[in-house]
């Protein structure tokens, strides 16, 4: 089996810290905290036409976010396929929410609660993982 | 409880996740394509000023900051359900964004490499002390069982009630197995403490 590392381009390990922030607009937190690694975002297909319009005015990697988003990606995928790092990817992806262009889904807080997740939940994934 | 959706509108599934720990070249990633639907998939964040104390920055001079890679993975479980599972880095300098990992995870899989227990007693450490449920992964490269399970359990001070599950991180089977073995250490706990549900 090959390597998932093979054909990957080394070509911008070397690349300046400066661009992925330029793309932020120099912003380096997010102002939600509330997206996480695995929050599924998903791009409203009926936008308004104000929101058109807000999107043609963003980055590029706005509009490749809205575009990837057709179906519900995690975080970590829409950073991973951009590749840029997640803190910035929550920004970019924040700034989609708040112009009405995307919508969430949270995970449910399990682990943090010291909780064990509900059983029609862990059911589900066991039946999953058998069919594999 | 359902755990289906109403009120999302588009229907977004609903994303859950299970930690693969363990140190470093202990076969994380490989457990994580040897399941995974799509080729494990690698996102990076950085490392915030929090760690930056405890990093050892000498030697990387003219690179102002340094990030964290994580590798993971993607089970479609059904329609409503995604399983996504998240290599973790089992350093301590890393654990900055581990209350983003633990988020919406299940559980964890703490995998251990017998020639290198060591590499992966922080991980059990962190999932102990946060009292996240956990099955230990004993990683048998090349068919390598130089250890019994007792020895193993001994070594690592594991509790009685942590199931260690032999495997091959290579072999989707065998992971699949250390998987099923961390749901059905869950619903044993879930059904000792149902009149507490959680979820």
């Amino acid at each position: 089996m090959k390597h998932w590392t093979e054909g990957f381009d080394d070509d911008d390990a070397d690349e300046s810290l400066v661009r992925p922030y330029t793309i932020t607009g120099g912003r380096t937190t997010s102002e939600r905290n509330d997206l996480t690694l695995i929050t599924l975002v998903t791009a409203i297909s009926e936008v308004s036409s104000e929101a058109e319009r807000r999107l043609r005015r963003m980055q590029p990697e706005h509009r490749t976010i809205f575009a990837l988003c057709k179906r519900p990606l995690a975080v970590a995928e829409v950073a991973s396929a951009l590749n840029l790092p997640v803190s910035v990817t929550k920004i970019l992806i924040g700034d989609l929410i708040e112009t009405g262009q995307m919508r969430t889904r949270p995970p449910l807080a399990f682990a943090q609660a010291g909780g064990i997740p509900d059983m029609t939940i862990l059911e589900a994934v066991r039946d999953g993982l058998r069919n594999l | 409880m359902d755990y289906a959706i109403s009120d999302h509108g588009d229907a977004a599934p609903l994303a859950v996740k299970i930690l693969i720990a363990g140190g470093f070249g202990v076969g994380k990633t490989t457990l994580v394509g040897a399941v995974s639907e799509v080729a494990p998939l690698r996102t990076e964040e950085y490392l915030t000023h929090a760690s930056v104390g405890v990093d050892d920055l000498e030697g990387v001079s003219g690179k102002s900051t340094t990030t964290v890679a994580l590798d993971f993975g993607r089970i479609t479980v059904n329609s409503q359900l995604v399983l996504y599972l998240f290599g973790t880095p089992g350093q301590e300098r890393f654990w900055f964004m581990w209350n983003d990992l633990v988020n919406g995870a299940l559980g964890a899989v703490v995998l251990v490499d017998t020639r290198r227990l060591d590499v992966s007693f922080a991980s059990i450490d962190f999932f102990e002390s946060r009292g996240i449920p956990f099955v230990v992964g004993v990683n048998c490269f090349h068919g390598v069982k130089d250890r019994t399970q007792e020895e193993i359990r001994r070594a690592l001070d594991l509790d009685p009630q942590v199931p260690l599950v032999l495997c091959d991180a290579r072999d989707r089977t065998a992971c699949r197995d250390v998987l099923l073995a961390l749901i059905d250490h869950l619903m044993a706990a879930r059904s000792h403490t149902a009149p507490h549900p959680v979820a």
